[in-house]
């Protein structure tokens, strides 16, 4: 049977890359429109305008606890530790770092109770309600319209205001301490709780489960 | 006797590709409504790769790249553009294949363990993956993709080219 398939119109190997190129090109261009569209018709989608990190850029690689970091803050030490890295991060950005034992004793400080020192997690609904310091105000840094009306007349009472997300490699803090700063809250007030909840729980110090003052205290470790 | 087989033959291999598309639709889109659905988390995984310092760029991308994997999903689901989406894909996994790579080697530098043992969440919408599975499972969708772009899987196809060629 001869094959007649040139004379019956199949394209020829270079149409044929031709067409496949220009469908890619229409496939992109109708994609492209339908992503941005569906990103702007989604309640979850990303507003494209918004700067979502005003801590500045990603700490692309975690250190690990052993690793010694150089120093490009300016101070005398040539090598750092993942510690002292981080709090000459924070001081980069005017932020006040915390350490475990500080964070401890504020939790413990009857001023905590009268709002006098406030406790901020910068993490999503989630993890919030999966367990969260007690009494800590959420205050998510992504959909921060969502807890302004809350989070802004508590922190412009308390003389001191602790942020926290998750430890290690999270920013969520710095992000929502800027934040905060941007809309007026005093800088000496704010402190970065820089171990976060990770720590928190790894002290054995006590969490709060679901809604702020829900009552229902336990220890994540247990 | 022999064109039995022959055509028996053609006959598995026209299954294996449509089958293929559907499964290649099908990943694409689960995985890309996995991102969709979390665009937060999306965004802070795609921020970890330094690719720009823009935040329009970056929000762009991770905003556009999700529903842009659904669509494509859909397209191979439904057998529309084959071999367009099939190169758009490649073009899309390619280049990101690359870039896992290079962050995959940045953190076995710093965390000084062997290749295959380092395990990361690389944004790709299936969490935290051994680099060495994620590498095999991306040449797979290349390889998937390559496939479908030589032609093959236009059983059960809507429409296999959105261009119709012109008869001379």
């Amino acid at each position: 049977m001869k094959d007649n398939s040139i004379q019956s119109g199949v394209p020829t190997r270079s149409l044929a890359i031709r067409q496949i190129f220009w469908e890619a090109v229409i496939v992109g261009a109708i994609g492209a429109a339908f992503a941005f569209a569906a990103n702007q018709l989604s309640p979850l989608g990303l507003a494209l305008t918004r700067d979502y990190f005003p801590a500045g850029s990603a700490h692309s690689v975690r250190p690990a606890a052993n690793d010694r970091l150089p120093n490009t803050f300016g101070t005398n030490a040539e090598i750092l530790s993942p510690a002292q890295f981080l709090a000459a991060q924070m001081k980069e950005k005017g932020l006040q770092l915390l350490d475990d034992s500080q964070a401890a004793r504020l939790f413990r400080d009857p001023r905590f109770k009268q709002d006098i020192i406030v406790f901020v997690d910068a993490r999503d609904e989630e993890h919030y309600q999966q367990g969260h310091i007690p009494g800590a105000y959420q205050f998510d840094p992504y959909h921060p319209e969502k807890y302004f009306d809350t989070v802004l007349p508590v922190c412009q009472k308390a003389e001191q205001i602790v942020v926290y997300c998750n430890g290690g490699d999270c920013d969520d803090s710095e992000s929502a301490a800027i934040l905060l700063r941007d809309v007026g809250i005093a800088n000496q007030k704010l402190y970065v709780y820089g171990g976060g909840i990770t720590d928190w729980t790894t002290n054995n110090l006590p969490v709060e489960t679901g809604a702020r003052n829900s009552g229902n205290l336990r220890n994540m470790n247990k | 006797m022999k064109l039995s087989q022959t055509s028996r033959s053609r006959i598995t291999v026209d299954t294996s590709a449509v089958l293929a598309r559907w499964l290649l639709g099908a990943g694409f889109l689960y995985l890309g409504l996995s991102k969709a659905l979390d665009p937060v988390g999306f965004l802070k995984l795609l921020r970890q790769y330094d690719l720009t310092q823009s935040s329009l760029l970056l929000n762009s991308m991770a905003a556009a790249l999700p529903w842009f994997e659904v669509f494509c999903g859909l397209l191979l689901l439904l057998g529309i553009a084959v071999r367009g989406t099939a190169l758009t894909l490649m073009v899309m996994l390619v280049p990101f294949t690359g870039v896992v790579l290079h962050r995959a080697l940045l953190l076995q530098a710093v965390q000084n363990i062997p290749f295959c043992a380092v395990q990361f969440d690389c944004g790709c919408g299936s969490g935290t993956e051994f680099i060495c599975d994620k590498l095999l499972e991306n040449c797979l969708l290349i390889l998937l993709a390559g496939w479908l772009l030589a032609g093959h899987g236009r059983q059960s196809s809507l429409r296999f080219n959105l261009i119709k060629s012109s008869p001379r």
